[in-house]
């Protein structure tokens, strides 16, 4: 019997052995997988030998010269951040948007800017709803962009929201994701199964950094014996070298270690070699040490484009980036993906995991992440 | 009273939970009683309505009461509601000499619907009960029924379609004294009407 | 006219076993039927109570049968004829008041009749309640026919009435769920007056008297058993072998013997009175033959005081060779039928027999086997329980604690089989998930998290949840209950209960509100309609997660027999054979592999789901878990 490529195969590979990064990517494709409560939750079982949950999967099997030549042609070469056109740095003009964003408002200028100028109908983006719970929303006006703003530091299972639509008529979208999802939507648009609607009307996708996003149910346990049981407003991570979970309740702040919390990162985020959202038309960060500020990576015709136009018509301020952040966004690059190499190394899943690279190139990275990190 | 071919003369009415078989069963030993015979009939029941086999013994004598299970190998007729379940009962129940009259509507077990099993190709069943019998009658009894408005009427069709083959003493006027009794007046006229329709059905088939 | 209301006597009628002692109660002119409707003993109450109004009889479906004897020995205190019926599960509710009864004694003639079901076709066990007889020193009746069983149980009454005791009829399903000829008897006109004798308390003590008392009176029942022509005795003078039988083994016995041409080797003793036994009798027919034989069902009852009869009566009746279940000879555990007997018989006389040629039983075996699929049981289509259990599976699957569901006695039994889903994962008794789940409920403090669910039926929630119900509020155990009301009970035959609004003889009456009680306990409590699936699904899912204590969710629809029988279809359900994506990925089947209502037919040619009108009810649940809206339901 062929080997099974869907959800059986998925539960084996991926979620008892605890890989699952809760993109969202599988979920509500079918009447078989749901986000519940912060949870992957299967409802029944399925016996199809091929599966779209598992072709679109960021941790069963992704092979990076694949995905490169796919969507960009050639082998993948930028070993340190995946490829881009420029890395500068910029914030949002509007001081109402900074405000309520998570670092500059670029990510919510930019969607709104799409969907604005009539490039995408929808976007696909990330609100915390109930209980600091995180879920997948779709807006298609520029005044919901904000409902989004500002970043859950759970890992969200967004695409969901892709998956389960409802899409009317021919609507272009746009989704904002982190890294897994970005990997996730790589590999939906090459994927040869199926019914790719809506797949096939992404127009746009905005990547975020990230190192790490927690397993929300214990974590929010933790967070909330922490905070004595007292409803909670807001979360935020203040950036290095503070470094501390701040919780809002009514009238208070908790400031939590962020080693406290690092207990919560699923095992998922450690073999993960994406920190900038290697397959996104525009990736956005923060820039260490300038608050207010986004370290954006243009990656695209298309990401360079809207970019250009947010700048023309005044919404971003463009700057330089100091060098020192460059090299220092390439570094802490590299070091997650060292990392995730040997820890793919350690569970004895460097040549049989999902990740397909070449020897050379893990040697590469394996060396230049050592220098990175001296 | 008519002499029957084998005293007793066993009957077994076999279907799916939810097919009128225990009624038919009823109405037909209540017939044969009112022509004089002895009749004992065992039910399985509790399955009755949950999709379940279901079959009725029915023994048929001159004097006696026999047991209400019929012994292995000792069938002599089988009315058959669900073609599978005719089949079926001829593994303990069969021999070469047992009469079939079969509706040809398969019902899928829950295994088959889910996919679990599969259900014979029909052909393949009749052929079966054909090669494991005297002589197989096949009536599209739920068809027929279905046509008259109501599924249920399947059951009283095969009445009518047995009675035809003069395999056993049946009058419509027995009949029709026990509907009187099991049924309110205004249910009458249209099960009268499927027993002639099962009636006209075989002897349409065997002139 | 109901047969058993049927003045004509003399006249054969084809009755089934359950009428038949329906109308020997109607003979022996019994006023007061109480019972708890249970398979396979349903139908005697249930013929009863069609013809209680004319005939002067009253009838009632009582909420257990502890109640329902209760009440029918309230009739006989009071000089009246009083029945209950039950089946054999229930003489174990019931046996509390029964087990003081005996010693107290009664007046006008009572008479429990409890119908046993061996192989438990339609039971959770197959307890031998003869038992009881034994244990309260109670008469016992055990009809072979049905015309025994009418006659029986007139006989039984009159047996009551003389000694003072209730007497015990002992049936099983090839007795009550079957039908043969009966002749009618009359039906009497006589009329009593009821009085209780307030100068004569009934009560079972002193017990030192009473217990004394009522061995006295089975010592008459004894003498009276001697002469029953309910016992007797069929075959040679000097058998080779001689058979000991009772019920319905008697005419598994008969055919066999026929049936192998072992008329000439074989005698049988066939008892009707199978408690006390009639020693004289017995005497008279054991010394026929040196080997003894026992066919029964289900545990050696004969088999056993037969042999302490022999053992005290040796010097008289000298050594026997004992062949029954003890020995091997018999199986220990089933019901019996003519195959069973037949093949020990061959065995022990070396005959040789051939039904058919075994040729053809290879053949015909071999044919069933590989082309009849099995037919699991099921619920219906449309049944309100499938859609329940849905909603269950996603709630459980959607909280993730690994919850599990505890159920107990009623067509929602089967949430157990595929078709529940497998949900249900105990059941015993009637109210003993709601039981169960109070312990369960308690386990915490031991670091117990997994949620708990029981489920208990309309039916069975007036019968033994209630009780259970009260603890947990009382003890504060921690779980969720759901009450599965189909406005019937459906397992037994659709006979209303208190929550229907209708008594046993078709008179109004007043709803025996279940939320309202619920909430008089301090319960919190809430009602959704299953067929609601999502809202059914989220409310079960916040009532896991939220809250302790008992919590319950009564989940309202009625039986889709009940309405299909009154209505028809709720709905036209049909498949758009375009929109269908079958087992493509994104639905693979979900509406036949996994949610299996009846009333869905794949077809493997085109490759979609299909509704079989034929057995469709128009529930429209199918229609709301389709991924692709392909189901349409529209107002039938
Ligand atoms: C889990 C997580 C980890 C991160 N880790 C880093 C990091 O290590 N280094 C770094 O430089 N930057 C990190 N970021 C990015 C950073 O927090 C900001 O999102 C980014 O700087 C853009 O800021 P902004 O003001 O333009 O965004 P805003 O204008 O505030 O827009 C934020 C957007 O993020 C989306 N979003 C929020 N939460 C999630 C989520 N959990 N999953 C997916 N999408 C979400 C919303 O849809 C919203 O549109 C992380 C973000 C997340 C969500």
């Amino acid at each position: 019997m062929a080997e099974n490529r869907g959800l059986q195969a998925l539960e084996a590979n991926v979620i008892q052995k605890d890989l699952c990064a809760f993109c969202g990517a599988c979920l509500s494709l079918c009447p078989y997988l749901r986000s519940w409560g912060g949870r992957w939750v299967k409802l029944h079982d399925c016996d199809l030998a091929e599966g779209r949950c598992y072709a679109y999967c960021p941790r069963t099997e992704l092979d990076l010269d694949a995905i490169h030549s796919g969507l960009l042609g050639g082998p993948y070469e930028d070993l340190a951040m995946g490829p881009f056109r420029r890395v500068v740095m910029a914030q949002c003009t509007d001081p109402q948007v900074r405000q309520r964003a998570q670092t500059g408002g670029v990510v919510s200028a930019l969607m709104s800017l799409a969907l604005d100028a009539g490039w995408i109908d929808a976007a696909v983006l990330t609100r915390r709803g109930e209980d600091q719970l995180p879920e997948g929303y779709l807006v298609r006006k520029r005044e919901e962009v904000l409902i989004c703003a500002g970043s859950s530091y759970v890992a969200a299972p967004t695409l969901e929201a892709l998956n389960r639509g409802p899409w009317n008529g021919d609507e272009r979208i746009g989704v904002v994701a982190i890294p897994c999802q970005v990997q996730a939507l790589a590999k939906m648009r090459l994927s040869a199964l199926e019914r790719k609607t809506p797949i096939d009307r992404i127009a746009l996708i905005v990547g975020l950094f990230c190192t790490w996003a927690l397993t929300y149910r214990p974590f929010m346990e933790f967070v909330r014996i922490r905070v004595q049981g007292v409803p909670i407003q807001k979360m935020d991570i203040t950036p290095p070298p503070e470094r501390l979970l701040k919780v809002h309740t009514h009238g208070d702040v908790w400031n939590i270690p962020l080693d406290e919390i690092r207990s919560f990162i699923p095992p998922t985020c450690g073999v993960c070699l994406d920190m900038t959202s290697e397959w996104a038309d525009l990736s956005v960060g923060t820039v260490e040490g300038m608050e207010g500020w986004n370290t954006v990576v243009v990656r695209t015709e298309r990401g360079e484009e809207l970019f250009e136009r947010a700048e023309k018509e005044g919404l971003l301020e463009i700057r330089q980036l100091p060098e020192a952040n460059f090299q220092h966004l390439r570094d802490a690059s590299l070091l997650k993906k060292r990392r995730a190499l040997k820890a793919l190394q350690e569970r004895g899943e460097l040549a049989t995991g999902y990740l397909k690279l070449s020897q050379e190139a893990v040697q590469r990275i394996l060396e230049d992440g050592t220098e990175a990190e001296s | 009273m008519l002499l029957l071919e084998k005293d007793p003369l066993n009957v077994i009415i076999t279907g799916v939970g939810g097919q009128g078989n225990v009624l038919a069963s009823q109405i037909l030993g209540q017939m044969l009683v009112q022509k004089g015979y002895v009749v004992t009939i065992g039910e399985t029941y509790g399955a009755s309505q949950r999709g379940g086999s279901v079959m009725s013994h029915l023994r048929i004598s001159h004097k006696d009461q026999f047991s209400p299970l019929i012994p292995q190998g000792l069938c002599d007729l089988v009315v058959g509601l669900e073609p599978v379940e005719a089949l079926r009962v001829l593994g303990p129940y069969g021999n070469p000499g047992v009469l079939m009259i079969v509706n040809t509507r398969p019902i899928h077990p829950i295994d088959v619907i889910s996919g679990d099993a599969q259900y014979p190709d029909l052909e393949q069943v009749l052929k079966e009960i054909r090669s494991l019998s005297r002589r197989l009658w096949t009536v599209q009894a739920t068809d027929m029924a279905l046509e008259m408005g109501d599924p249920l009427f399947s059951n009283i069709i095969m009445l009518g379609a047995l009675s035809a083959t003069g395999i056993l003493p049946l009058e419509r006027e027995d009949l029709e004294r026990i509907l009187g009794e099991l049924f309110p007046p205004e249910r009458i006229p249209a099960n009268l009407e499927a027993y002639d329709k099962g009636r006209e059905a075989v002897q349409e088939y065997s002139p | 006219m109901s047969l058993i209301a049927k003045d004509a006597p003399g006249q054969q009628v084809l009755l089934m076993g359950n009428e038949a002692i329906a109308r020997g109660a109607v003979e022996a002119g019994v006023k007061v039927c109480a019972a708890y409707p249970g398979n396979p003993s349903s139908e005697i109450i249930g013929s009863l109570a069609q013809v209680g109004e004319d005939l002067g009889i009253y009838v009632e479906w009582s909420v257990n049968e502890k109640v329902a004897l209760e009440i029918s020995a309230a009739a006989s205190f009071a000089g009246l004829r009083g029945l209950t019926a039950m089946k054999q599960n229930g003489l174990n509710v019931a046996s509390d008041f029964l087990l003081n009864l005996n010693l107290s004694g009664t007046k006008g003639g009572l008479v429990v009749v409890v119908c046993d079901d061996p192989s438990a076709l339609s039971s959770s066990n197959e307890e031998d309640s003869r038992a009881y007889a034994k244990l309260g020193d109670l008469p016992l009746l055990e009809p072979s026919t049905f015309q025994e069983a009418k006659d029986m149980t007139k006989w039984a009454f009159e047996l009551s009435e003389e000694l003072g005791i209730p007497c015990m009829l002992r049936s099983v399903t090839r007795v009550s769920h079957a039908r043969g000829n009966v002749k009618l008897g009359e039906i009497p006109k006589d009329v009593r007056e009821p009085h209780f004798d307030t100068t004569h308390p009934i009560i079972p003590l002193p017990v030192a008297w009473t217990h004394r008392s009522l061995h006295d009176k089975l010592a008459k029942c004894r003498e009276r058993f001697e002469t029953s022509s309910f016992n007797i005795y069929q075959g040679p003078e000097k058998p080779e072998l001689l058979v000991v039988t009772c019920g319905s083994s008697w005419l598994y016995v008969r055919e066999a013997v026929h049936n192998l041409g072992l008329e000439d080797r074989v005698g049988v003793v066939k008892l009707g009175t199978t408690w006390p036994l009639p020693g004289d009798f017995l005497r008279r027919h054991l010394k026929r033959a040196a080997r003894i034989l026992f066919v029964e069902e289900v545990d050696p009852f004969l088999e056993e005081n037969v042999k302490a009869f022999c053992a005290e009566n040796g010097d008289e009746l000298g050594m026997k060779t004992f062949l029954g279940k003890a020995s091997g000879d018999m199986p220990d555990i089933g019901e019996m039928n003519p195959d069973i007997v037949t093949e020990t018989l061959k065995r022990i006389f070396r005959v040789s027999y051939e039904p058919r040629p075994s040729e053809y039983a290879q053949n015909a075996t071999q044919i069933a086997l590989q082309h009849a699929p099995m037919r699991q049981l099921g619920f219906c289509a449309g049944c309100p329980h499938r859609a329940t259990y849905w909603a269950v599976k996603n709630a459980l699957a959607m909280d993730g604690r690994d919850g599990f569901v505890l159920g107990d006695i009623g067509c929602y039994t089967l949430g157990i089989a595929p078709a529940g889903f497998s949900q249900v994962k105990t059941f015993h008794a009637m109210g003993s998930g709601t039981g169960l789940a109070n312990g369960f409920g308690q386990l915490e403090r031991f670091g117990f998290h997994q949620p708990i669910i029981a489920v208990c039926g309309d039916s069975t929630f007036y019968h033994a949840a209630v009780p259970a119900l009260i603890n947990a509020q009382y003890n504060r155990a921690d779980f969720l209950m759901l009450i599965l009301d189909n406005s019937a009970t459906s397992m037994t035959g659709f006979q209303p209960h208190p929550g229907t609004g209708r008594t046993a003889m078709g008179q109004e009456a007043p709803v025996v509100d279940i939320e309202g009680l619920c909430r008089a306990l301090g319960a919190h409590v809430e009602a959704v309609d299953p067929f609601q699936v999502t809202e059914t699904t989220h409310t079960i899912y916040r009532l896991l997660q939220k809250g302790k204590g008992l919590r319950v969710l009564v989940v309202r629809r009625e039986c889709a027999l009940v309405r299909g029988k009154r209505e028809g279809k709720l709905f036209q359900v049909r498949v758009d054979q375009q929109r269908c994506i079958g087992i493509d990925c994104g639905c693979n089947r979900l509406c036949t592999r996994v949610f299996k209502c009846p009333g869905l037919v794949w077809d493997p040619e085109t490759g979609k789901a299909r509704v079989d009108e034929a057995i469709c009810t128009g529930c429209g649940v199918c229609a709301e878990i389709c991924p692709s809206s392909a189901i349409i339901k529209e107002v039938a």
